[in-house]
């Protein structure tokens, strides 16, 4: 009904309009129904979406051979244009000297845009409607769906727009909206400070994602992804545009190559809370549940994942810039997966599967082959979906239990919510990758792209050695999430105080989206395992259909049965190994963890390998110190000599003051006594 | 004749100097406003003196302008200042300058050398005492302090 373009520009417009017209009218007009424009929007964008991916799976089963992949671009205006901006020698196939500066506002079709966008607006759709009921009774009601659309059309333009300055812009824009939702309770000292904590990190990345865009521009003279013809004929080749990508030897490769994909992969790790700037989304919880579920773990942090995908070919010409985004991401899954077995906060236990599931997606990228990437990209798709799920459960068990999160102060709650229970369930075997479940699926591909370079690739070692660290990854995964669900739901039944008589299951605009969240993450695993459908769908993307990139493929089913005989197994083990700990021997949860203790590893992982505490020992108190000085110094001592000057003219004229006597004959003496000063002046 | 011109200029400038001269002790020292006044005429009469002379000197015109100019404004600013210390006289009675100092810094404390006695306005007559100024010379009292009028 509606093509391309149209479907495009809704996608994002609906959400913005919604989101204008809720923090126009909600304080005064709306209140308590300020949720119905937002979620009217998403829905309404959903749909956008949904046609969208129609229309781009119909035009890939017709597309042109002579494209590389299906791309269309939709160009709505040129923000910048600046002629003649840089003299380069740059290798631009034309050979052009100067190259002119434009930005485009323009927004692209693709498979991966399309996949992007349903997941993104699907998800806060549900997410929406859940917080209906979350948020109901708060007084920043409308604020909270103000932000929600606010943030909605951010996210949608960061995954379809088409250019890298825009890319950045939207980039920021969903880290702003993070940063006020995040901050939303923001009379809650922490929830101040996580918000501060969350913007500053990032600010980390994002730096660096900026010092990665300006080097493409003076490497490649163009920020646009796709090739432009202007008025005169003259081609701008696109860094990701179809001329280069039809032609790998136009990317530049070598050390400029792989400081791009360094610099990309920080801003990816600030973004997508990767090792060294992962710190921020544990403390990112103290917002609101429903925007843990959205931001915090479906949506906002993939963008880095979604970036590296798009760069795909950026990182190939590199060559090792990929082994830099596996080794990340490997480290970073296991040290989140680590760090989540002893916590007992059960939103901060989902935080850190988060960062440990995006360590994950990482890994399949850093694969680096076709199907690594595409895993990746599956493995986002169904984690957006279970652990959704798994957040709003939480978000539902403490809105049963008044706030309360600590997965010790309360058991036994599988009566009281029984659907919370069921969907928990479901979203802990997806999470756990246990057999038919979609996380076991999309994390199996993972590990098969992984084996598969450890195999075949070119760096078999380290291929090697990460494959086991995401096994073991996968392991402390299923333990640490059955554990969490054990405590919970398991056991005899407590109640803290604080839940009043609060405690039953929550309102139906709550398990609604439970129950569909819980049968995406159920079924849509095996769906597109079976179907191939998602894969095959992303092979058009551009990025991933190039030149380079048809080499790499060397699958085969005997690696894959192996493979996923292997994973079902050990999460079936980690299930299992949480089951004895916590329901067939109780008390050696406790041994163990004595045991543990005694070798300090309790403590470590506990302590979350006291990451925090050596980033404030290291940057945090530094600047603190710097800053008291400085403050000081301008208290002190700039203050004191500006004082001493403004005190100056007030003394001197208090000095004079006594020779204002009022008497005309002391004045005509003072004249008199001046004139002769003045003579005496001129004679000598 | 050089000689004459300049013994003539050196004699005219003395005089323009002890005119100058007396004006100006008068001026800071007499404290009636009409007598300062006096001697403040007395100042410029010595500078036009002095200006002429030296017009002469050297043969021309511009030091008489200017002389002209000086009466000029010595007239206009005889009628002002006859017509301020009027004023001023109508308020106090008394045509003492120490009476006025009003613009001294609001913090100083009024200069008195001697208590004036109070005199009402008008009281002793439609004429002004002169007020004693200055070291007062040994003259006998009934006498001297007896003026019928300045």
């Amino acid at each position: 009904m509606f093509s391309i373009p149209i479907l495009l520009v809704l996608v994002p417009a609906l959400p913005l309009l919604a989101a204008l017209l809720t923090a126009a009218l909600g304080k005064k007009v709306l209140r308590e129904q300020s949720h119905w424009p937002v979620v009217a929007g998403i829905g309404l964008s959903l749909l956008a979406a949904l046609g969208l991916l129609a229309q781009v799976r119909a035009a890939v089963d017709h597309a042109d051979s002579g494209q590389v992949g299906y791309e269309q671009v939709v160009r709505l205006w040129t923000w910048a244009d600046v002629d003649g901006a840089l003299e380069s020698e740059s290798p631009q196939p034309i050979g052009i000297a100067t190259l002119d500066f434009t930005i485009e506002v323009a927004l692209r079709a693709d498979p991966l845009t399309a996949v992007m966008l349903v997941t993104v607006t699907l998800v806060s759709l549900l997410v929406a409607v859940y917080s209906i009921g979350y948020m109901h009774d708060d007084p920043g009601y409308w604020r909270f769906f103000a932000y929600i659309g606010l943030f909605v059309f951010s996210m949608t333009m960061l995954v379809s727009v088409s250019n890298f300055v825009m890319l950045y812009v939207f980039w920021e824009a969903v880290g702003l909206c993070s940063y006020l939702l995040i901050g939303f309770w923001f009379q809650k000292p922490a929830a101040a400070a996580a918000g501060k904590k969350a913007f500053l990190v990032n600010r980390i990345g994002d730096f660096g994602f900026a010092l990665g865009v300006f080097l493409i521009w003076t490497t490649y003279g163009t920020l646009s992804f796709h090739d432009t013809l202007d008025a005169t004929g003259l081609r701008t080749v696109g860094v990701l545009g179809q001329t280069r990508l039809a032609d790998p030897s136009l990317y530049v490769g070598g050390g400029v190559a792989t400081a791009i994909c360094l610099l990309l992969l920080l801003g990816a790790c600030g973004k997508s809370a990767q090792f060294p700037l992962h710190v921020w989304l544990p403390d990112a919880m103290e917002g609101p549940t429903p925007v843990s579920a959205l931001i915090h773990a479906a949506t906002m942090v993939t963008a880095g994942v979604y970036m590296i995908a798009r760069c795909t070919p950026l990182f190939h010409a590199s060559g090792e810039a990929f082994q830099a985004v596996a080794v990340v991401g490997g480290f970073t899954a296991l040290l989140a997966a680590a760090i989540a077995v002893t916590q007992t906060d059960l939103k901060r236990i989902l935080a850190y599967s988060t960062i440990s599931q995006l360590g994950y997606m990482f890994l399949g990228l850093g694969a680096g082959t076709l199907l690594g990437i595409t895993a990746g990209m599956f493995h986002l798709f169904t984690h957006a979906f279970f652990k959704a799920l798994l957040f709003l459960g939480a978000g539902s068990v403490m809105h049963a239990m008044g706030g309360v999160i600590d997965i010790r102060r309360f058991g036994g709650l599988r009566h009281r919510l029984p659907t919370t229970h069921w969907t928990f369930l479901i979203g802990c075997l997806a999470l756990a990758a246990f057999p038919g479940f979609s996380g076991f699926f999309s994390k199996d591909e993972i590990l098969v792209a992984l084996k598969e370079n450890s195999l075949y690739g070119p760096a078999p070692s380290l291929y090697g050695i990460l494959y086991l660290a995401a096994s073991l990854t996968a392991f402390l995964t299923a333990f640490y999430t059955f554990r969490a669900f054990i405590l919970t739901f398991y056991g005899p039944e407590r109640i803290p105080p604080e839940a009043g008589d609060h405690a039953h299951e929550s309102p139906r605009r709550m398990t609604v989206p439970l129950v569909v969240l819980a049968v995406f993450a159920a079924f849509v695993g095996a769906w597109f395992f079976f179907t191939h459908g998602f894969a095959e769908f992303l092979h058009h993307t551009p990025s991933l259909a190039y030149a380079g990139m048809a080499a790499a493929e060397t699958e085969t089913a005997a690696v894959h049965l192996k493979v996923m005989i292997l994973s079902a197994a050990i999460g079936l083990a980690g299930i299992g190994f949480a089951w004895l700990l916590y329901v067939a021997w109780p008390k050696t949860a406790d041994r163990l963890a004595a045991a543990m203790d005694a070798l300090g590893l309790y403590g470590l992982s506990h302590g979350k390998f006291f990451i925090d505490q050596v980033y404030d020992l290291l940057v945090v108190w530094p600047l603190v110190g710097l800053a008291r000085a400085s403050s000081w110094f301008d208290r002190r001592v700039i203050d004191t000599v500006v004082d001493c000057i403004g005190l100056a003219p007030r003394g001197i004229g208090a000095m004079l003051r006594s020779l204002q006597s009022g008497m005309v004959q002391f004045y005509a003496l003072a004249m008199v006594l001046g004139m002769l000063v003045l003579i005496v002046a001129l004679l000598v | 004749m050089m000689a004459y011109e300049l013994h003539l200029l050196t004699n005219y400038l003395i005089v323009g100097a002890l005119l100058f001269g007396i004006g100006l002790i008068g001026f800071l020292s007499r404290r009636n406003m009409i007598v300062m006044f006096l001697s403040a005429e007395m100042m410029l009469q010595g500078v036009s003196i002095s200006l002429v002379a030296w017009g002469r000197y050297f043969n021309d015109l511009d030091g008489q302008i200017l002389v002209i100019f000086i009466i000029t404004v010595a007239a206009c600013e005889a009628a002002l200042a006859l017509a301020l210390i009027l004023m001023l006289f109508q308020r106090r009675g008394n045509l003492d300058i120490a009476l006025w100092h009003d613009l001294r810094e609001s913090n100083q404390p009024p200069y008195v050398d001697r208590e004036l006695p109070e005199t009402p306005p008008y009281a002793s007559g439609p004429w002004p005492s002169l007020t004693p100024a200055g070291r007062r010379p040994d003259l006998p009292r009934e006498e001297t302090d007896y003026r019928s009028h300045v």
